[in-house]
């Protein structure tokens, strides 16, 4: 009774069921096409007419097959949803960055040209991306389809406590103190030393610094503590505060990062001494290479921070 | 999505449940799928093929309804029964419905 298209379209149907209900699902549906088809041939269409018009009205085969099998038609659904994007948040802020600046410092090591060294770095962030967003992915899809507990529960202590868009009165103190604390070291080891190897002090940073490079770094300082006492007057960050911060943070970079390269910034009595206990040449300029990345990074954070805060204070 | 589109979301949520229940009570006396199917739209229960036919699958693995082959005839159909749970749940949706309509109705005709 059944014809080609029908016989298709039940194929299409029951071939991704469970065989236990596969026989008696085509066999239901054989009934229920040909008592539909029938119908429509006594109301005066012709068969082939009115075959294509059942099948039509039942629609993806897929999709029926879905409502049979009762499984989801999507990929993660509103029970895993929120715990799936939270999670690919988290990982992705974490993730690729690490790997980026792994591949960078390792490269570096190696001594690869600028041009490889950045090559690399931006094909490992982009496929650490895809990986961590696939995986996860894949993960939640499986989740979705064995219906598995994730565990994660939402209460009220998670909500998060609201942001001020400016510095605190605590912030400004830890600020102000921190860049004390650096001016008063900077200090105490060009004249009282924090090295004292033959009972004279012998100054980290080259003292040949003493007294322009020196004096830029202190009034960066100055304008450092200044930007974060006009922060806590202005009550918020501003376009105008955000972009003094980058000015400063840039300078900053350029200067401790030249000083570094030239291999001006460190007291090379002191990288003698070092030698003389057993440091050799790779290790200080593994060093050198560390330093150097922790000052970019730390100051591009503080860069777009101060920009971050800026476009929150604006809403 | 336009308004029309919302319009359709809005009707279809407001129906769904009233499928099963109407299923359960035309049940009461065995019935075929496409039989239902036809019975449904002449009672005026807008029901599309493929929702019907896994929704009394689903009803079936749930227990609410009772299978049979019937193979006297020259196609053989399967038929579908209100089992005795299903029975129960008829009733409890059905006084819920009746609970439902009374409050709308108040609702509407509730002075402000």
């Amino acid at each position: 009774m059944t014809a080609t298209l029908t016989e298709r379209y039940i194929a299409a149907t029951i071939k991704s069921l469970p065989p236990e209900s596969e026989m008696d699902v085509r066999a239901e549906l054989e009934a229920s096409i040909a008592d539909a088809i029938e119908a429509r041939i006594e109301e005066g269409e012709g068969r082939a007419d009115a075959e294509r018009a059942v099948l039509t009205e039942l629609g993806d085969p897929g999709a029926l097959a879905a409502g049979f099998a009762d499984r989801a038609l999507h990929l993660i659904g509103p029970r895993y949803y929120l715990t799936w994007w939270r999670l690919l948040k988290l990982l992705l802020a974490i993730i690729p960055a690490t790997a980026v600046i792994g591949v960078v410092i390792a490269q570096s090591l190696a001594q690869a040209p600028m041009g490889e060294i950045i090559g690399q770095a931006v094909g490992v962030g982009i496929s650490t991306v895809v990986h961590v967003a696939f995986w996860v992915t894949v993960v939640f899809a499986v989740l979705e389809r064995t219906g598995a507990d994730t565990g994660v529960r939402w209460d009220v202590d998670q909500l998060p406590e609201p942001k001020s868009a400016g510095m605190g009165r605590g912030e400004v103190v830890a600020s102000l103190l921190f860049l004390a604390v650096l001016a008063g070291a900077l200090l105490w080891d060009r004249f009282q030393g924090f090295l004292r190897p033959n009972g004279e002090p012998l100054p980290i940073m080259n003292p040949d610094l003493w007294p322009w490079s020196i004096s830029g770094l202190f009034l960066l300082i100055a304008a450092e503590a200044a930007l974060a006492v006009s922060v806590y007057f202005t009550g918020r960050w501003t376009t105008g505060l955000a972009i003094v911060n980058t000015v400063l943070a840039v300078l900053f970079v350029s200067l401790a990062v030249s000083l570094l390269a030239r291999g001006e910034l460190i007291n090379p009595e002191v990288i003698a001494y070092a030698l003389g206990n057993g440091v050799d040449a790779d290790a200080q300029r593994t060093l050198a290479l560390i330093t150097g990345f922790s000052i970019v990074a730390i100051a591009t954070w503080d860069a777009i921070d101060g920009w971050r805060k800026a476009a929150h204070g604006k809403r | 999505m336009n308004d029309s589109g919302a319009l359709d979301t809005h009707l279809q949520e407001l129906r769904r449940g009233t499928v099963v229940l109407a299923c359960l009570q035309l049940l009461r006396t065995a019935e075929y799928g496409y039989k239902l199917l036809e019975e449904l739209a002449v009672r005026g229960f807008a029901v599309d093929a493929n929702t019907l036919y896994p929704l009394l699958r689903r009803l079936e693995k749930q227990g609410f309804l009772t299978s049979e082959w019937n193979t006297e005839e020259a196609r053989p159909r399967k038929f579908y029964h209100t089992s005795s749970d299903g029975m129960r749940l008829a009733d409890t949706l059905t006084n819920e419905w009746l609970a439902l309509t009374s409050v709308i109705a108040a609702l509407t005709t509730e002075e402000i």
